[in-house]
């Protein structure tokens, strides 16, 4: 082919071949920048997929986490959780945002590692028009002086992770299964002047699992 | 390993961490909430109408008696503690009204706190609702745990009515103050020729959780009574004695138990005595 375009002193040039660059240098700034996008996009993909049982914000919640910082001591969650019905109305919707510091992390083998600690604090919002943020107009200025809708909750806890070799992965690449203390503002102005109040009355418990797919 | 034999072998080893771990778990599910408002309750509920039957069948053909008169225990877990302690040493009170306010943001917890340490008490007790007790889900936790909130009983040849007076946390959704069951109260004093009755509320006419509307209907409703004695309430954490409508009808107000005191009726055949006991 070359050796015939050779004797018609012609050349044909692959121009599949050539820097992009050279031939729509428009495309090339336009892809760099859809690149960019979406890198900054992707960076928003959660990392995590939480699942948590109890802890005032809900007898089973869903939500998804980012960490970051060097050691990916910082994890932010988002949860939606399910309030039973019990002796209300109806089943009610909540959410938690969440804010998790896990400072130390350490490998007992290639597969298991314990965080000691894993601290933060969570708001929660509940649905319903039973609660609100503010005071209704019917009350007069700062009656009641709180918000039944919002909380904001303490925690600590522990957990332990259980890395998946890159063969066996399905779901994700690690677990860890947590266990947390919690607290909420309405239960910590009781317990401060109440001696009767016992750390089983203003302590919740809860459990879960965290599911690490990036 | 010699020690670990020892220990294994010895019976009360078992026993003692059989003991410990279900003390554990039941103090785990304890711990375990899905939310503060979550109306989740345990123990004992519909208590009033139990209360009810139990003072009515201890005081049946009696024409003296003696209650105790306590309200707006909310938040106040220890003071509230302490007067249901002096209240049981006294041993000659014949049941116990609770004015409302037990819990001061509607969560559910704090019912079945209050609730507890109510129990504490020998003598039966029971409770009208108050305005913080409605908060979020607490009407539901209310209602759960004590019943209707308005209710009726006769103690001796008294009746007691217990009203929800507390409009403002309603929005009209339910009449409050309930005339119809005032109606049906007078009706049913007449049937059974009680000559003289006492009422309970959380709020006062007049004050601001009232539907202050019909503040001076309703008093018309209350001076219909046969034989009508004086009005308990509560909620503006004072003590105080007002004749609110200028009838001769006294409204007692007992104040929060955060002030360390309760109030004592004694009802005899030719009236009533009162006191305050601090404690």
């Amino acid at each position: 082919m070359l050796a015939e375009a050779a004797g018609r002193d012609t050349v044909t040039v692959r121009t599949d071949t050539l820097p992009a660059k050279e031939q729509t240098p428009f495309m090339y700034r336009y892809d760099r920048r859809l690149e960019r996008y979406q890198r900054r996009f992707n960076s928003l993909i959660p990392q995590t997929h939480v699942l948590q049982f109890y802890g005032d914000m809900g007898l089973v919640s869903v939500g998804i986490g980012w960490d970051y910082g060097k050691r990916e001591q910082w994890e932010t969650n988002f949860l939606i959780g399910v309030v039973p019905k019990y002796n209300s109305d109806k089943t009610r919707l909540s959410f938690t945002l969440k804010q998790n510091y896990t400072p130390w992390s350490f490998s007992l083998n290639e597969v298991v590692s314990l965080e000691p600690l894993s601290t933060g604090l969570y708001l929660n919002t509940i649905f319903g028009d039973k609660f609100w943020t503010h005071e209704p107009d019917r009350y007069p200025q700062g009656y009641y002086g709180f918000s039944t809708r919002v909380r904001i909750h303490i925690f600590a806890g522990q957990s332990v992770t259980f890395a998946i070799p890159r063969e066996k992965r399905f779901f994700a690449k690690a677990v860890s299964a947590f266990y947390e203390l919690s607290s909420c503002d309405l239960y910590i102005v009781s317990a401060f002047t109440n001696g009767y109040l016992k750390p089983k009355d203003y302590l919740r418990l809860s459990f879960g699992l965290r599911f690490k797919i990036l | 390993m010699l020690m670990s034999n020892r220990t294994t072998q010895n019976p009360r080893f078992f026993q003692w961490t059989a003991a410990f771990l279900v003390g554990c778990v039941l103090t785990a599910c304890d711990m375990l909430e899905s939310h503060p408002y979550d109306t989740r309750v345990t123990g004992e509920t519909h208590i009033n109408a139990k209360n009810c039957a139990r003072i009515e069948a201890a005081l049946k053909g009696r024409t003296s008696f003696r209650f105790a008169f306590l309200t707006d225990t909310q938040r106040w877990y220890d003071a509230t503690v302490d007067a249901v302690d002096d209240i049981r040493r006294r041993n000659d009170i014949d049941f116990v009204l609770h004015g409302g306010d037990q819990s001061d943001f509607g969560v559910t917890k704090e019912f079945l706190w209050m609730r507890d340490i109510l129990n504490r008490l020998d003598v039966p007790y029971v409770c009208v609702i108050g305005n913080h007790d409605c908060l979020g889900t607490g009407k539901d936790v209310f209602r759960t745990v004590y019943g209707d909130t308005n209710f009726g009983f006769t103690a001796g040849d008294m009746r007691l009515v217990c009203l929800n007076t507390v409009a403002l946390e309603y929005d009209y959704s339910e009449p409050i103050p309930d005339f119809d069951f005032l109606v049906k109260e007078q009706q049913r004093m007449r049937q059974d020729s009680l000559k003289r009755c006492v009422f309970l509320m959380h709020a006062a006419p007049k004050s601001d959780v009232f539907n202050n509307n019909v503040a001076t209907v309703f008093q018309h409703y209350l001076y219909d009574f046969p034989g009508v004695q004086f009005c308990l309430h509560g909620h503006t954490h004072a003590l105080s004695v007002t004749d609110i409508f200028g009838d001769g009808t006294l409204y007692y107000q007992c104040p929060n138990i955060d002030k360390r005191k309760y109030l004592v009726f004694t009802i005899h055949e030719e009236g009533y005595d009162y006191e305050v006991v601090e404690f």
